[in-house]
């Protein structure tokens, strides 16, 4: 709604096809030089995956370029790959396994792929016991190429480029429930989540800090065991006892509330704006972070349009009237495509607000989109490959 | 001779102490941060507050002290297995810490904290509660005589001593090799108090007191249906 509504405010074409091409090259390029693996070495079905996943990456940054529009081109993306990656995660787990459920032979063995939402929770056994408590393995083995090193490495690199950013281009689980909050035409609660938005923005933090010391003290990864909504999609402990079928339920239970229905009703991403911890480990880095949405007071008319359109709840009338977003913003660029009044802007922090700000967005998109095309378009790609691997007419 | 066992006891309870003082700053600091985190801010009112949590996991350190030795003499060696009240205790005390952190960390409403005044962007729900002795010696109490693993390893050390008074001064020193690694929870004093730190610290006891609760029962209904 918000960003039909920008379609209206803005003229058609936002720049012209020459020069929207022109800026989609490095990025196709790019695209090309990720996937050149794919072709020199892997089977048909991961040639026909990597030009599909090519293709639609760089068309989606073509039409950002000519529309000017960010929010709308990247959510078709973020979705997708929410969508596709536990169904190519699955599919593997189930050929490799014959099921989703972790035996414990493979925890004891360390071979659970390594999460990235567990890196909070490693630190102070890390720092007091120098322990990794999580039972992957450190580096990369032929059975478990997502080692802790590797993710860690990545999200570490990304995350330097990106902020938070991370949770609207990277994060493989968010598209998941932005999926579920595009879908309804109306937004329910919606009174709900403006008087009490303040508090539900800070259950995050809470959540991060309970999980942090009571991974300390229990020695394992709280989150995973108990919290994950992910879990319920991904993979989980096979079900043996109580305790394993308690956490189960918990795990179904997050999931539908949160990842579902309520996204659904809201309109929002609930479970990254009230309750992932990593989101809230995440916001950290948007303090070093170079990139960042301002509002230009002077052309801002306080509609609360950009507040409203916000998915993660990360814009209060305070942080408007003083021109910022708060810290838990992803950069998703919801605000600044909803604005008819183009006041909300991309900013480049030390360069003054409102001007140029299309070279902030340029600037920003460009690492973002080939990050998000490193991660999530070889997540696609993976996807994509065990889909034609399937198909019946093959 | 006595005069030297007793201080090599004494020395080796200092440096199981310290030793093990990391695993009791990971057993402990769940409740420690967010009790700390909802005070004024100010290093002098945090170490007011962590004194008087010290002194109380003392006694609870003495009291523990006092009935392992009492028992010591009366049960053969294996300990847990003879003692059917130890998962009792355990699920008893977990409660009383979950009801604990309810009470006094998020408390019920008092007269208003000058530090944790609600911000016009928040809507009011609750006045905090102002801060108390009695949760910081309850709180300190409660983890004194909570049995986490170290505890359990000066336990049996304790009670294969000849005196009370042997035992009491071994979890004497037991107690001052772990306490130093309470410190840096006075750093906690230099954060900033932002409503915001207040409600998160709040929600934190909350979520705890839940894990508490949760960790309480399950060990009861083991015990019950188990044996």
């Amino acid at each position: 709604m918000a960003s039909r509504s920008s379609a209206l405010a803005r003229p058609p074409a936002f720049r012209g096809i020459g020069r929207s091409i022109l800026l989609t090259l490095p990025i196709a390029l790019w695209s090309l030089l990720m996937f050149m693996p794919s072709f020199q070495h892997a089977g048909r079905d991961r040639h026909i995956s990597a030009l599909l996943v090519i293709l639609f990456m760089t068309t989606l940054f073509f039409l950002m370029m000519r529309t000017g529009e960010t929010y709308r081109w990247r959510r078709i993306f973020f979705v997708a790959m929410g969508f596709l990656f536990p169904f190519g995660f699955i599919a593997a787990l189930v050929a490799e396994r014959g099921t989703m459920s972790i035996p414990i032979s493979r925890m004891v063995s360390g071979d659970t792929p390594f999460c990235f939402m567990v890196t909070p929770s490693l630190l102070l056994p890390a720092a007091f016991a120098r322990t990794i408590i999580f039972p992957g393995s450190i580096l990369p083995t032929a059975s478990n190429p997502h080692s802790i090193a590797a993710m860690i490495g990545v999200w570490f690199a990304m995350t330097l480029i990106l902020g938070k950013a991370w949770c609207s281009y990277a994060c493989f689980f968010g598209g998941i429930e932005e999926g579920f909050a595009a879908f309804p035409k109306r937004r329910r609660l919606h009174r709900f989540i403006t008087r009490f938005g303040a508090y539900l923005r800070l259950i995050p933090w809470a959540i991060l800090v309970f999980v942090v010391l009571a991974s300390a003290a229990l020695f394992e990864p709280v989150y995973c065991m108990w919290l994950c909504p992910f879990k319920a999609v991904t993979e989980f402990p096979a079900v043996r006892n109580v305790t394993t079928a308690v956490q189960m339920g918990i795990f179904v239970a997050l999931f539908v509330g949160l990842v579902v229905v309520l996204p659904y009703l809201t309109k929002k991403r609930t479970q990254c704006g009230f309750f992932c911890p990593f989101g809230a480990f995440q916001s950290l880095f948007n303090k070093i972070n170079l990139f960042e949405i301002r509002f230009d007071r002077e052309k801002c008319v306080d509609c609360t349009l950009c507040q409203t359109s916000c998915p993660t709840v990360a814009l209060s009338k305070e942080s408007i009237r003083e021109g910022k977003t708060l810290l838990n913003c992803m950069k998703c660029g919801a605000c600044v495509d909803a604005c008819k009044k183009d006041a909300a802007v991309w900013h480049l922090k030390g360069t003054p607000v409102a001007v140029k700000p299309e070279r902030a967005r340029l600037l920003f998109l460009y690492g973002a989109w080939a990050l998000a095309t490193m991660m999530g378009g070889s997540i696609l790609a993976n996807s994509v490959a065990t889909m034609v691997h399937w198909l019946p007419w093959k | 001779m006595a005069a030297l066992s007793l201080s090599a006891s004494a020395g080796e309870a200092l440096v199981l102490g310290l030793a093990t003082g990391p695993v009791c700053l990971a057993t402990c600091g769940p409740v420690v941060v967010p009790w700390m985190l909802v005070q004024p801010q100010g290093v002098r009112g945090h170490g007011r507050q962590l004194f008087l949590f010290l002194a109380a996991r003392l006694a609870g350190y003495l009291v523990f002290a006092c009935a392992v030795w009492l028992v010591g003499s009366a049960i053969p060696h294996a300990l847990p297995q003879s003692w059917t009240g130890r998962s009792w205790l355990m699920g008893g005390i977990q409660l009383l810490l979950a009801a604990a952190m309810v009470v006094y960390a998020v408390g019920w409403p008092h007269r208003r904290c000058a530090a944790a005044k609600t911000a016009d962007a928040l809507v009011q729900i609750g006045e905090t509660s102002v801060p108390k002795r009695s949760g910081a010696l309850a709180l300190g109490f409660l983890t004194g005589i909570n049995l986490c693993p170290p505890f359990l390893v000066a336990g049996f050390r304790a009670a294969q001593l000849a005196h009370l008074s042997a035992a009491l001064l071994f979890f004497l020193c037991f107690f001052a090799g772990t306490a130093i690694w309470f410190f840096p929870f006075l750093s906690l004093g230099f954060l900033k108090r932002t409503p915001e730190v207040i409600i998160v610290a709040r929600m934190v006891a909350i979520l705890l007191a839940c894990w508490y609760g949760f960790s309480g029962i399950s060990i009861l209904i083991e015990r019950t249906f188990h044996g």
